[in-house]
């Protein structure tokens, strides 16, 4: 018969967020805004094809820092819920606060059950119409789900940036001012970011059924002015 | 439907159709024969510049249930999807594409080939043609972006994949739709030359097909005609289909009734 260990919840349970916090603290953070006429997501991101950013469904994005097998995952995951429930019942069916809460459920399973932790935080951004409101939402590691008003902040660096950015940031402006405040906001005073090593996406309506973009590296340039 | 997660041996990858089976999401198959809404003409003709696509809007069982469907859809930008047989299952079929495709992209952040979309189908045409009596044979075509040519791929009844190298017909209008176009058809056709050839079969498949509808003056419902070049996937607006057709029409008129003058 083996020994089972008694272990305080609590301690577990500040051993598990010391852990997962650790490991997102290690990458870089990203910002999301709501802008004028749609959402914005920047994130500091040397490679230009293990993305952080990505397209969910006509209306969705997603953005996760921490690992990158993780989030990836989770993205996926998210894809194939949106394919699969718009195909079940209509496009306009579905809803980034349903598929936050099934990241926000998942990953608070596997912080208190799991072998480990997730280290990831994620953020699913939709782009409001006539039915549904413009939204972020972010997920922590624990599954903490929270409804962020105006702008999102993911990563280790979270608190400094928010600080940064709130400065900045009161009231809804052109894309082309929010993408500077996030852009200066994730750098701070000290650093300048290359355009190469910027990944920005946004969710605008343009007359077409799908509203995501992956701005390259000329389109970022140009808004920077 | 919860999160779908796998694990990595389990993980259907940018495989829509095979994630929809694993989660039980397509449709059951069924034997029975069932009488419903069938029969189509569609036809692809290549051009110099793209694929012109032109097709009817009936849908007919023992009697018309519809004038007005839609039997060519862009499957996405580049590439354009033609159903024939039965419209519940074409419809469908034409979701299923359009859905595998978007989700490819979407999972793997590239765009399959056009000879990977035309591939792609071909197992999904086989498994609902062989299980059901309701088959479905669809049309693919579209701009290769890669090689910068149109395309016209084919199914059989069992889902094999042929290109076509000028043009294409499926529907029960074939035999006469066909017949114009091996008069009509030269290997430089221009996109004007494509359209009036495209349009000229399909008035004779409408003209001796009774399950293809022909163009309708009484009510304003003409074929839906299609250009996928360059550009992307365009339809014809309506008032210049209308105004091709009723050319055709005045032809046949003047010739009193008599065929044969129109590829002349």
């Amino acid at each position: 018969m083996s020994n089972y260990f008694y272990v305080n919840p609590e301690q577990l349970t500040k051993d598990r967020a010391e852990f997962a916090q650790k490991g997102i603290a290690r990458g870089r953070s990203i910002v999301a805004a709501i802008y004028e006429t749609g959402v914005v997501m920047v994130a500091e991101n040397p490679s230009a094809s293990l993305n952080k950013i990505s397209e969910i469904y006509d209306r969705l994005a997603f953005a996760g820092v921490g690992k990158y097998n993780e989030f990836d995952r989770l993205k996926e995951a998210g894809i194939r819920w949106a394919d699969g429930t718009g195909y079940t019942y209509s496009r306009e069916d579905v809803d980034a606060r349903a598929l936050a809460n099934y990241f926000a459920q998942y990953l608070g399973q596997v912080f208190s059950e799991g072998q480990k932790p997730l280290e990831v935080e994620i953020l699913v951004a939709q782009l409001g119409n006539n039915i549904r409101p413009t939204k972020l939402y972010r997920v922590g590691y624990e599954g903490t789900i929270t409804d962020e008003p105006m702008f999102a902040v993911l990563g280790g660096d979270a608190e400094t940036i928010k600080g940064r950015f709130a400065a900045s940031e009161s009231e809804l402006k052109p894309l082309s001012q929010t993408l500077k405040d996030c852009i200066a906001a994730i750098s701070g005073p000290e650093r300048t970011i290359p355009v190469s090593d910027i990944e920005a996406c946004i969710l605008e309506d343009r007359g077409t059924r799908r509203t995501f973009i992956r701005l390259n590296d000329n389109q970022v340039s140009e808004l920077l002015g | 439907m919860g999160l779908p997660l796998f694990s990595a041996q389990d993980d259907p990858g940018p495989d829509f159709f095979r994630f929809a089976k694993s989660a039980g999401l397509s449709a059951p198959q069924s034997s029975e024969s069932i009488d419903l809404p069938h029969a189509t003409t569609v036809i692809a003709v290549r051009y110099e510049g793209g694929v012109v696509m032109v097709g009817d809007r009936q849908a007919t069982g023992h009697y018309i249930a519809s004038r007005d469907i839609r039997k060519i859809e862009a499957a996405d930008r580049f590439t354009a999807i033609a159903i024939s047989g039965s419209a519940a299952r074409g419809i469908e079929f034409i979701k299923l594409a359009q859905l595998s495709f978007e989700h490819y992209e979407k999972m793997t952040d590239t765009s399959l080939s056009l000879e990977g979309k035309a591939n792609y189908l071909s197992p999904i045409i086989q498994n609902n043609n062989l299980t059901t009596p309701l088959t479905v044979m669809p049309l693919l075509a579209g701009w290769d972006t890669s090689h910068k040519v149109g395309r016209i791929f084919e199914f059989d009844g069992a889902g094999g994949c042929y290109e076509r190298a000028d043009f294409a017909t499926i529907g029960s209008g074939t035999p006469f739709a066909e017949s114009a176009l091996r008069l009509g058809f030269r290997s430089d056709l221009d996109l004007e030359a494509a359209l009036e050839l495209g349009a000229l079969a399909l008035y004779e498949a409408g003209d001796n097909d009774p399950s293809t509808g022909g163009p309708d003056f009484v009510r304003g419902l003409f074929p839906m005609m299609v250009i996928i070049n360059e550009g992307g996937f365009q339809e014809v607006p309506t008032e210049a289909v209308a105004a091709r057709f009723k050319t055709i029409n005045d032809r046949r008129t003047n010739s009193g009734g008599i065929a044969g003058g129109t590829l002349r």
